[in-house]
């Protein structure tokens, strides 16, 4: 092991994978923010009395929890804007992509939340005259946010890491900048590992918090 | 939307695709296995009662739960050859990458169910004379298993979605044949159509497989 870490590339093309880091918090923040939104929609859908409401939300979400991340960016790139006649960018198609993505799994928590309050508030709650909508927003989603908040961190943290693979459609990411440095100087021992630790940074702080989260939730309960 | 779908190009080649999911299964089934004899190494150096054992297996968990996979995989197939100056396979880097993060995960699978164990049951097995591996193969580990199940086919299926990462090393998996079928066909949305649902069919057909193992080895309960 006589390799020598080039310290002074990673200070040259630093400023570089800043500007990656930049567009990966741009597909990052407004992927999570716009998924768990529809998330909420969606688990409303998976809990409503309709039947072909349930059955689509069902349908909607196995097939984004169940196939890779990876081929719905390529799908959402190549393959649907034949569909719908429009060529999407690559950055519009890897936000899409990961925002349906992250709005199944958020559904799946909204609907854990939703299910866990007892029968008895809905039912006093209507007995109290409030209609369906106002014991969601009044009485059910307040009290189980809370509960939630640590797996809403934990999609962030998986979000984060799956922005990354928006490098694959050439969206200029952090991921993406790093490949392309890496081959440019031939040094990618420097750079990937650079682009790790810059990684590490961005998502370790969620990781924390959503421990934290989780260990004084359990203190309580 | 008076798109002509015709899957009849797709089709003709699937022999190309039964590659694919071949290379998919099997690079999954032996990351999985090197995978938890790495997370079985780490899950010991992280419950060992010395410190420079246990703070080396933590950063490595660490640092690997907390950056993207793909960084993982393009570290190993470029970055590490450079610095020990050799040449690795797609297919070994591939392994490597998702052996060593799907055991940073493990490792707190193991961990967590051994952990599970409350401590009366390890003082009252000592207060009957047990030895330290009796009382690990008689009283921890049998029931600390069951607890494990269910979170290690969880990551074991994400190991699998992650796989679909192994077609930017330009490995003959699913979905980079799917990349060569395309370039073929130029029918990108039949193309990816199928082997989204191809991979559901896998997946689909892996968690059920998996809830049916599940329920026998839990049984006993």
């Amino acid at each position: 092991m006589d390799y020598a870490f080039d310290f002074a590339l990673v200070v040259e093309t630093f400023p570089i994978l800043m500007r990656g880091f930049v567009v990966t918090l741009e597909l990052w923040l407004p992927s999570l923010a716009i998924g768990l939104a529809g998330g909420l929609v969606l688990a409303l859908a998976r809990l409503s009395h309709s039947r072909v409401l349930r059955g689509g939300s069902l349908v909607y979400i196995e097939l984004f929890r169940d196939t890779p991340v990876l081929i719905q960016l390529i799908w959402f790139y190549y393959a649907f804007p034949i569909l719908i006649g429009v060529q999407l960018s690559p950055f519009t198609a890897a936000l899409l992509a990961l925002a349906l993505n992250t709005s199944a799994y958020g559904a799946e928590i909204f609907r854990g939340g939703i299910q866990s309050i007892a029968r008895g508030q809905w039912e006093g709650a209507k007995a109290l005259g409030m209609r369906h909508a106002d014991v969601l927003r009044r009485i059910v989603l307040p009290q189980v946010f809370k509960l939630m908040l640590p797996a809403f961190t934990n999609r962030a943290v998986e979000v984060a890491k799956m922005s990354s693979l928006a490098s694959v459609l050439s969206v200029h990411e952090l991921m993406y900048q790093g490949r392309l440095l890496s081959s440019t100087y031939y040094r990618p021992f420097e750079i990937l590992t650079t682009v790790a630790v810059v990684y590490f940074v961005l998502i370790y702080p969620a990781t924390f918090l959503s421990m934290t989260l989780e260990r004084r939730m359990a203190g309580k309960g | 939307m008076n798109y002509q779908w015709d899957f009849s190009p797709v089709l003709t080649r699937w022999p190309l695709l039964l590659d694919g999911l071949f290379n998919t299964v099997k690079i999954a089934a032996i990351a999985i296995v090197f995978g938890v004899l790495v997370g079985l190494v780490l899950a010991l150096l992280r419950l060992s009662p010395r410190r420079s054992l246990r703070l080396p297996a933590a950063v490595f968990v660490e640092f690997y739960r907390n950056t993207p996979p793909i960084v993982h995989f393009f570290w190993f197939f470029y970055a590490l050859p450079v610095v020990l100056n050799i040449s690795l396979d797609p297919l070994v880097a591939a392994v490597l990458a998702l052996s060593t993060q799907s055991g940073a995960f493990y490792a707190e699978v193991f961990r967590g169910g051994i952990r599970s164990i409350e401590r009366g049951q390890w003082e009252g097995a000592k207060a009957l004379g047990m030895s330290h591996t009796q009382l690990m193969r008689r009283i921890v580990v049998p029931q600390a298993a069951t607890r494990m199940v269910a979170p290690f086919v969880e990551r074991s299926f994400e190991l699998i979605k992650t796989t679909a990462l192994a077609s930017t090393l330009a490995y003959g998996e699913l979905l980079y044949q799917a990349m060569m079928v395309n370039s073929e066909t130029f029918r990108p949305l039949e193309t990816y159509t199928a082997v989204a649902l191809l991979y559901l069919v896998l997946l689909v057909s892996c968690s059920a497989l998996a809830r049916a193992a599940e329920a026998r080895l839990t049984a006993y309960r």
